[in-house]
């Protein structure tokens, strides 16, 4: 089934006006349940590409179609209702709020979901024990490793049971047994939620775990 | 979550909100000080005037006022008496003769005010009584007077000492007599102990030659706030031979002098909240631009730009109420003790004592200006706020996460 799709996309920036293609005609068909990895050399404009495709950006050219509906067009208020509903989010630099503990952060999205606070303070436990990383509910971000802090961004993501998780570089800041862990983790919430995954990925360890390579040069797809 | 949200960023940055709690805390009490100490000084020349001389309410002659000569004694001061007795509203009141002259010792003379008073009366309604610094109050005898210290000075007399007042007499003759002085006074008014002295009313009825006639009725009303009423009331009874005239009449000046003082407090408030505002906005710029990131995530979650925007202008908030309770209690533990203890300002003594002020000042805060300090305080933090928050919704998603 086939949950997103891009059509020619387009991505043109302009820095000190000059312009600069990021993405030149990408076409791209993701179906339910994949596990995708977009690799490429830095400045290929995966980063881009993912913002595209997680509705934070518009494309300068083209049309991305979410569960059927063309995106491009929405308004920011649909397409910030779309995030929290729809999409998670992974950051290379994990951007947990710092002053809230790690269950906090794993309930501010569904805090925003107007769900009550004893049910998003159950379902919000029952993930971290899922995830392995219940014992980390009370710390805040500045007492809990980089790989702690990634494993609470990914089910901060995955929270309200997303259709989709974007993560940009999840693993950039990681050593590789942490980074390993955390790939574990994911593979298991695609295999067992058939959460749909996109990463922009250089780490060797995401590109060898990939279902879907997607090569990026000089914002054309090469594979 | 969202006060949870703004408690803890409030504390994230200790130093940063502890410089914005003190600056309220320090506006705070600068407000109440100087709002309580021009209060104080307002308020103390104000009943100053009333204790010395003035009262809450005087009645003449239709146009004495305006002409005080001799002759504009009042019509049928019995009249007068026996309405103010019959009014429940005037607690006390002090018949007077009054008239201007000439003092003369045996070393100098100097322009003076000779109020004809029944003593006891008089101490029921003026602070002379309580006054006096050397010798004794007026008695029975007639030929006792009253001088100022600053009189006395001038004169180079003492207690003791024999002095001669004249007057212009209700023929137009020059009378004069001779006193002896029974007492010195100083009051917080150096102008008035230059040229008050008093007399008892028998002895400058006499040397005027007015019969037993007063000019004026100085009366204090249980309640000075109701002095306008009982004005409008007392003129309804005495009819148009009379003029009936409060402190508030007979102070314009100072009247206006007090609501200007008000306006100016109100301008330094302003410039107090201005100074703040900047100081917060600020402040809570650098705390936005920290967190730019963190807004970026936030708003690609779908926090809502309302929602973020009352997260930021909560933090203020908070602040400002952190600050005024604190300020608040600080202003009080400085204010309370002092408006027991007064702030002395001797040193600027001979100033203060010419505008009728007294060197001790007790600082007075109004519950007006209390509340409305503790009001103004909340209201500057979150207007200091307003731009910084504005300028956090106006970031874009995309732009706020790859903030570097």
């Amino acid at each position: 089934m086939e949950i997103l799709k891009a059509e020619n996309l387009v991505k043109i920036y302009h820095d000190n006006g000059v312009p600069v293609n990021a993405l030149q005609g990408i076409n791209l068909t993701v179906s339910k349940g994949e596990f995708i990895v977009i690799a490429g050399p830095s400045g290929s404009g995966k980063t881009t590409l993912l913002n595209l495709l997680g509705a934070l950006d518009k494309p300068t050219e083209g049309k991305i179609y979410f569960e059927g509906e063309d995106i491009t067009q929405k308004e920011k208020k649909v397409l910030s209702k779309m995030r929290l509903h729809k999409l998670g989010f992974i950051f290379q630099a994990y951007n947990l709020i710092p002053v809230l503990t790690a269950i906090e952060n794993i309930e501010f999205s569904m805090m925003l979901l107007g769900i009550p606070d004893n049910v998003r303070k159950g379902k919000a436990l029952a993930l971290m024990d899922e995830l392995g990383i219940k014992e980390l509910a009370n710390k805040r971000p500045n007492e809990m490793s980089r790989g702690q802090q990634q494993r609470v961004a990914v089910a901060r993501a995955i929270v309200n049971n997303p259709s989709l998780v974007l993560a940009d570089e999840p693993t950039a800041n990681l050593d590789s047994v942490t980074a390993s862990h955390l790939l574990d983790m994911m593979e298991q919430m695609n295999s067992e939620k058939k959460i749909t995954f996109i990463f922009s990925s250089r780490d060797k360890q995401v590109i060898d775990r990939a279902k879907r390579l997607i090569i990026l040069k000089d914002g054309r797809i090469e594979n | 979550m969202i006060f949870k949200l703004a408690w803890r960023n409030i504390w994230r940055n200790k130093r940063r909100s502890l410089i914005v709690l003190v600056s309220i805390i320090v506006g705070l009490i600068a407000i109440f000080l100087s709002d309580g100490l021009s209060n104080g000084m307002m308020r103390q020349m104000l009943f100053n005037q009333i204790n010395l001389d003035i009262a809450h309410i005087q009645i003449h002659k239709a146009g004495f006022n305006r002409n005080k000569i001799v002759k504009n004694y009042l019509p049928d001061y019995k009249h007068v008496e026996s309405v103010l007795k019959a009014n429940p509203e005037v607690q006390a009141y002090s018949k007077r003769v009054y008239a201007t002259g000439i003092l003369s010792s045996a070393n100098n003379s100097s322009g003076v005010i000779i109020d004809g008073i029944i003593p006891a009366e008089e101490a029921k309604v003026s602070i002379i009584k309580n006054s006096i610094i050397k010798g004794r109050y007026l008695g029975s005898g007639k030929r006792g007077i009253l001088i100022g210290e600053k009189l006395a000075e001038k004169l180079g007399v003492d207690v003791g000492d024999k002095v001669v007042a004249m007057a212009n007499t209700l023929k137009g003759d020059i009378g004069s007599d001779a006193f002896r002085i029974v007492g010195i006074f100083q009051t917080s008014s150096s102008e008035f102990d230059k040229i008050a002295v008093y007399v008892n009313s028998k002895a400058e009825q006499e040397m005027l030659g007015i019969g037993d006639n007063y000019h004026e009725f100085a009366i204090i009303t249980k309640d000075y706030n109701e002095v306008t009423s009982i004005k409008n009331k007392l003129e309804a009874e005495l009819g148009s031979r009379y003029e009936v005239f409060t402190y508030r009449d007979m102070l314009p000046m100072l009247i206006y002098q007090m609501e200007l003082y008000k306006e100016s407090m109100m301008i330094l408030n302003i410039i107090i909240g201005l100074a703040l505002i900047f100081g917060i906005i600020n402040t809570m710029l650098m705390s936005v631009f920290e967190r730019i990131r963190e807004f970026g995530v936030l708003m690609a979650i779908d926090m809502k730009n309302s929602r973020l925007y009352l997260m930021i202008v909560f933090e203020a908030f908070i602040l400002g109420i952190i600050g005024t309770l604190t300020g608040l209690v600080c202003g009080l533990l400085l204010d309370i003790p002092l408006a027991h203890s007064g702030i002395n300002l001797s040193i600027f003594s001979v100033g203060l004592e010419s505008f009728g002020i007294g060197a001790v000042i007790y600082p007075v805060l109004s519950a007006g200006s209390l509340i409305n300090s503790v009001l103004f305080m909340p209201l500057v933090a979150v207007v200091g706020a307003l731009y910084p928050a504005y300028k956090a919704i106006k970031l874009e998603p995309i732009y706020a996460i790859n903030y570097v």
